[in-house]
């Protein structure tokens, strides 16, 4: 029987307990955020004692599942006040499942000053003092760690912006090469662990595959079923391992809602096409140590992860599209080199990319340091490790930096920074963006699909018809994704392919003896969503939350010339039904 | 009368050019995306996405004078 491993900090003791039947069909987002409304007050302060972080791999993690190696990890939000789950690739999920663990819950809090880790290991849990790993970027602390545990483990781990509690802060996990570049990075969970003073977990297991599975024979059937339809589809089987996520810079900045220069009036960046995954792939093919096709985890078959050489020989692995956009085209800066840079930066110091990149946004508007000035922006982000108080605006995000200047024109919901595609011509995300429980928050109801990429059917980005619709029936779906630990890039597939949800049931009904149907799991879906609107409306978020900041209203979006124009009344109707 | 041709994400390799390149390609009467595809050799089911000033179009759009045509393949990410 798998079980929970509860890592209390205020007693620093390791306690394993048998998982409570109504856990056992959850994994991931699911157990999460199931946890976290127990467990949780959901009026408590995000970086006090009684704030937990949850860490628990998806239903398929650990087994021979394709693509299924995203770890989840939820807590209150130290960003939007509300509940928060972030996923994450890289090697972590798949260990921790094959150590029989449902779920870790980081919980308490030291009364004393110091540093902490944990290591997690088939033997038990030890918790060890670690005042020598206080500070450093999460890099280093991963390899001395490696080289500490062996060049085999999982290390989920802090950078300095998680223990200075800032609300930007990610929590980093590694690949198999030991790069930190694996980020839970959305909603301020690196601060949650900070406050509990946990500076890392190792994950020491001999097996990555090590997952019990009832029905071998069908799963096997199903698994492989399911590679061959990830693999067949165009977009998860050839552009995404040729290209990277980046490949979307130019076909979105094409169609005229690419946020540029802050959220500005115009759609379209006219240095796209020198930062996106086209020119990324061939300066990584280029490059002494580039690479395309890089795989996050074992057993993933669309590998849309790359290797970026930098000039100076670093490699910042990977470089994804939300963070192209957010240090590229949101600040005008044309440099895939600087681009690079700033990533490689966050994932040193350990802050959300996309949070980040808003947040130089808002400092530039705000006319701090100027648009399209790659040294300053560098300079800028440089802060947030030291510490000084320009830094520490910077790293609690968009939000913070837009009070601190008085600022505006600030692209945020329930205080999160929105990602890389402008709601003014692209409604359905904007849909998304307003409604999430999650706060602005892209992978939350992916609508950029049916709204420009026409996978999952058309509806056209400019209007109000279709996008309530489309945001709610992806909002459930991708909850249930979630739930499973498939990357959410096997929805690109799934939609378009009738047998793709079919085949994941058949997975999960082969390895839990279950049989479930596509409804249950839609079900699932919607039952979390349930719960985690329950626990904002208890955290004091009211219906005013769910609307996009005034100037997308207003302020028309070029080409298009369009505003955001869903109706409040429309908004709240989402999770009516 | 001329389009702004611009192809992305591998499709350039039937116009010999470099993805985002910017094209002028002339055109007389009634000249649809189809009729482009064919005459560069790019096979129409390899064009997901044929963006017209930054719209969805089909294949049988008819061109007008100064149209900036953007055409990829499927693509995705996220």
């Amino acid at each position: 029987m798998p079980r929970l491993l509860r890592i209390n900090m205020s007693t620093r003791e390791a306690k394993y307990e048998d998982v409570p039947e109504k856990y056992l069909p959850l994994g991931g987002r699911a157990l999460t955020s199931q946890i976290v409304c127990d467990e949780v007050p959901p009026a408590c302060h995000p970086l006090r004692e009684f704030n937990k972080l949850v860490i628990a791999p998806g239903l398929l993690s650990g087994t021979t599942a394709p693509s299924s190696g995203r770890l989840s990890f939820g807590g209150k939000s130290p960003l939007t006040g509300g509940i928060k789950e972030a996923n994450a690739g890289g090697i972590c999920s798949q260990k921790i499942a094959s150590l029989g663990l449902k779920a870790i819950v980081v919980e308490g809090m030291p009364k004393e000053q110091g540093t902490w880790i944990a290591k997690v290991s088939p033997d038990g849990t030890e918790i060890i003092a670690a005042d020598d790993l206080a500070g450093k970027g999460t890099y280093e602390l991963t390899a001395i760690l490696r080289e500490r545990y062996g060049s085999k483990v999982g290390v989920i781990c802090n950078g300095p912006a998680g223990e200075m509690m800032l609300a930007g802060a990610g929590v980093a996990s590694n690949d198999g090469e030991g790069n930190s570049s694996r980020y839970a990075g959305r909603g301020g969970l690196g601060a949650v662990l900070g406050s509990k003073r946990l500076k890392a977990i190792v994950i020491d297991s001999p097996a990555t595959y090590g997952v019990p599975v009832h029905d071998k024979e069908k799963f096997s059937v199903a698994a492989k079923k399911f590679a061959k339809i990830l693999l067949d589809h165009p977009v998860s089987g050839t552009g995404l391992p040729s290209y990277g996520t980046n490949v979307l810079m130019n076909v979105i900045s094409e169609a005229g809602t690419l946020p540029v220069r802050n959220f500005s009036n115009n759609g379209r960046f006219e240095h796209a096409n020198e930062i996106g995954g086209e020119s990324l792939a061939r300066i990584a093919k280029e490059r002494k140590g580039g690479r395309v096709a890089h795989a996050c985890h074992p057993g993933c078959v669309i590998r849309c992860s790359n290797a970026y050489p930098m000039p100076d020989g670093r490699i910042c692995s990977p470089v994804e599209y939300e963070t192209a956009w957010g240090f590229g085209a949101n600040l005008e800066i044309k440099s895939l080199d600087t681009i690079a840079e700033l990533n490689y930066i966050c994932n040193d110091v350990g802050l959300d990319t996309i949070e980040a990149g808003v947040a130089l946004g808002v400092l530039m508007e705000a006319g701090a340091i100027p648009f399209g000035d790659d040294a300053a922006a560098i300079a800028a982000l440089n802060e947030v490790g030291k510490g000084t108080p320009a830094g520490r605006i910077l790293g609690n995000g968009a939000d913070f930096v837009g009070k601190a200047y008085s600022v505006t024109r600030v692209a945020t919901v329930k205080g999160q920074g929105i990602p890389a595609y402008d709601p003014r011509a692209c409604k359905g995300m904007g849909v998304t963006y307003a409604t999430s429980p999650m706060g602005a928050d892209h992978t939350a109801g992916y609508a950029v699909t049916a709204n420009i990429l026409k996978v999952g059917g058309f509806v056209d980005p400019l209007k109000a018809e279709g996008q309530i619709e489309l945001s709610r029936n992806l909002q459930v779906a991708t909850a249930a994704i979630d739930a499973s630990g498939l990357c959410l890039f096997v929805a690109f597939p799934v939609l378009d392919n009738p047998d793709g949800l079919p085949t994941i049931v058949e997975m999960l009904n082969a390895q839990y003896d279950l049989t479930l149907t596509t409804d249950d799991v839609l079900a699932l879906g919607k039952s979390m969503l349930k719960s985690e609107l329950a626990f904002n409306e208890g955290a004091g978020f009211t219906k005013a939350a769910d609307r996009l900041p005034e100037f997308f209203c207003t302020d028309k979006l070029a080409p298009h010339n369009t505003v955001f124009d869903i109706s409040d009344a429309e908004l709240d109707s989402v999770f009516r039904t | 009368m001329f389009i702004e041709l611009r192809v992305y994400t591998g499709l350039e390799k039937y116009l010999g050019i470099s993805h985002g390149e910017k094209m002028a390609v002339a055109f007389d009467g009634d000249t649809t995306i189809r009729d482009i595809l064919g005459r560069y050799n790019i096979p129409a089911v390899e064009v997901t996405a044929a963006l017209v000033n930054g719209l969805h179009k089909t294949l049988d759009y008819c061109l007008q004078d100064g149209d900036r045509v953007s055409l990829f393949p499927p693509v995705g990410g996220g």
